[in-house]
């Protein structure tokens, strides 16, 4: 039955554990925090290997705590990363997304730098600082870089964080013997949507909103397997998703799908990465998404394709179609769910609301309509936070 | 022949716009591909987006009632530019502006989508003109929430 307001503004029965607070959705305060004590203390995927595949290649990277980036690879193959800065007056040193270059060069004054980070250059240095500022002294700012296998790059921007593998804790462990071979981007979107950044995160972590999708209805939850799909666990806030035989024939005009390395025919494996990174294979194509949060309604989703870099075009071109059918711009089920983000963004951004309570309730043994995925971000979350999400205002509230 | 291959750029945008699939299909040569392409500065790489045959394109407008679908309606400007024509005279190719806007259906708001070009290639047949061929070269590579629907 509808509602009284005093009914729709009660907490949920459940525990604690099993909703949040929608606030964290839109409250300034809260997206503050989330930068300072997640973002900036998280590694980040910001590219893959096959976009700086030469010496002096980079590529630029809008992290989410704010810092605008630049990975390159040096001269003896190394990739680093900084702060795409210049030291002197602050003025953003590299203007493509990509490209080539032995040396970064500042349009502003002319200040330059090598593929190492070292200041090379200063114009007309002893005319006007004399003997008061050293190349050593203004080098550029070194962000932590690791690479994980499959060849991606990840940042952090805080100097103290642990390795990689430390926070990866294992998560792509399922995915890992699938990219033993040198992968090739051949698809790369940047969306930006008026939602929170967790809500899009949240959209990849459950899969109860497959009755979103009439694609995965007929390929997937209509054929055997599909209910088996469990979640698994890991530190950090991270989750996979078990495979099933997708299939694809089932869809009107689609056939089955080219293989991957070791993939059995139609398997679909997916890794949900905390805070806002998913890893999702499905048979012939592997897609990668990095969410970065620009404001508390507004996140620009970073997408892509990836491929074998071994590919021969007929490959290719049946790899493009595969991920272009529900995963391009002009996809089934991307195009979904970016409505129902979007839908929930409208809905919640507004802080004059007292729609008060998301619900992440369902218990089903871990399996794939089980809403584990989204308890398990949330208690990272609340760790991170020093809060629970149901209770976000006052510290300490960690269930 | 340059009004008739005018008229069918024009056509076809009109009946998109009206999602008057059958009537664009109608438009098209048994042998037709439609794609949608672009350039990522990012991966410096070309991508396609949508390559689709006749049959294809068929099968993408027979489904869409099984989705769920943006319900505001996309409109499409196209100026066009140039036409050239082979040595027979019965083969046109075609050079359009493209740009197309997304009009909310609750306020009505209209917000640009989309700007590029057509690329089209137009056969003559006895009693008229026919698209075997059009591709989308589209500059806008943020296109939001995306479509269901081919520009």
């Amino acid at each position: 039955m509808p509602r009284t307001a005093a009914e729709w503004t009660e907490r949920p029965r459940f525990p604690r554990t099993h909703y949040v607070d929608a606030r964290i959705y839109s409250d300034p305060t809260i997206f503050g925090k989330e930068l300072e004590t997640i973002f900036a203390r998280t590694w980040i995927l910001a590219c893959h290997e096959s976009e700086i595949a030469k010496p002096f290649d980079f590529r630029t990277f809008r992290h989410p705590s704010g810092q605008n980036l630049v990975l390159v690879r040096g001269d003896d193959d190394s990739v680093r990363t900084f702060y795409n800065v210049c030291s002197h007056r602050g003025n953003v040193l590299v203007t493509a997304p990509s490209g080539n270059a032995r040396a970064l060069t500042c349009a502003f004054h002319a200040w330059t730098y090598d593929c190492r980070g070292d200041c090379t250059g200063v114009a007309r240095r002893k005319e006007g600082f004399q003997d008061r500022l050293e190349p050593h002294g203004v080098g550029l700012r070194a962000v932590r870089t690791e690479r994980s296998p499959g060849g991606f790059y990840w940042v952090n921007v805080s100097d103290d964080c642990g390795p990689l593998d430390e926070f990866l804790a294992g998560s792509l462990g399922v995915l890992e013997p699938h990219l033993t071979e040198p992968l090739e981007v051949f698809h790369y979107q940047k969306v930006r949507l008026r939602a929170n950044y967790k809500l899009w995160h949240e959209t990849n972590s459950e899969f109860y909103h497959d009755f979103l999708h009439y694609f995965n209805r007929v390929t997937g939850m209509q054929q055997p397997g599909y209910f088996a799909r469990k979640y698994q666990t890991f530190p950090n806030g991270h989750v996979s998703v078990g495979s099933m035989r997708v299939r694809y024939d089932q869809y009107g005009g689609s056939a089955d799908r080219i293989g991957w390395p070791g993939l059995e025919a139609g398997a679909w494996f997916l890794v949900d990465l905390f805070p806002g990174m998913t890893f999702n294979l499905r048979t012939s194509v592997l897609r990668i998404d990095t969410a970065i949060p620009i404001a508390p309604d507004e996140v620009v989703v970073e997408l892509r394709g990836l491929g074998l870099r071994r590919d021969t075009p007929a490959e290719r071109r049946l790899r493009v179609c595969d991920h272009n059918s529900i995963w391009g711009p002009f996809g089934r089920n991307l195009h979904e769910d970016f409505l129902a983000v979007t839908g929930q963004g409208l809905s919640l951004r507004d802080h004059r609301t007292d729609t008060r309570w998301l619900l992440h309730g369902r218990e089903e043994a871990g399996t794939i309509h089980d809403e584990t995925g989204l308890r398990h971000y949330y208690s990272e979350w609340a760790l991170r936070m020093g809060r629970s999400a149901s209770d976000p205002f006052t510290e300490g509230t960690i269930e | 022949m340059r009004t008739a291959v005018e008229e069918l750029v024009y056509r076809s945008c009109l009946l998109l716009d009206e999602q008057d699939f059958e009537g664009f299909l109608a438009l098209c040569a048994d042998d037709f591909r439609y794609s949608v392409e672009a350039y990522s500065p990012e991966i410096r790489r070309e991508m396609v987006w949508l390559d689709h045959d006749k049959a294809a394109m068929k099968v993408l407008f027979e489904n869409l009632p099984r989705h769920v679908s943006d319900p505001a309606p996309l409109s499409r400007h196209a100026t066009v530019y140039t036409v050239g024509f082979d040595a027979t005279g019965k083969r046109a190719t075609v050079v359009s502006a493209l740009q197309v806007f997304r009009t909310a259906l609750d306020g009505g708001t209209s917000r640009l989508f989309a700007v590029g070009k057509l690329y089209d290639t137009v056969h003559a047949i006895d009693d008229g003109v026919l698209l075997a061929k059009r591709v989308v070269r589209l500059a806008t590579r943020d296109l939001g929430i995306g479509s269901h629907i081919p520009l």
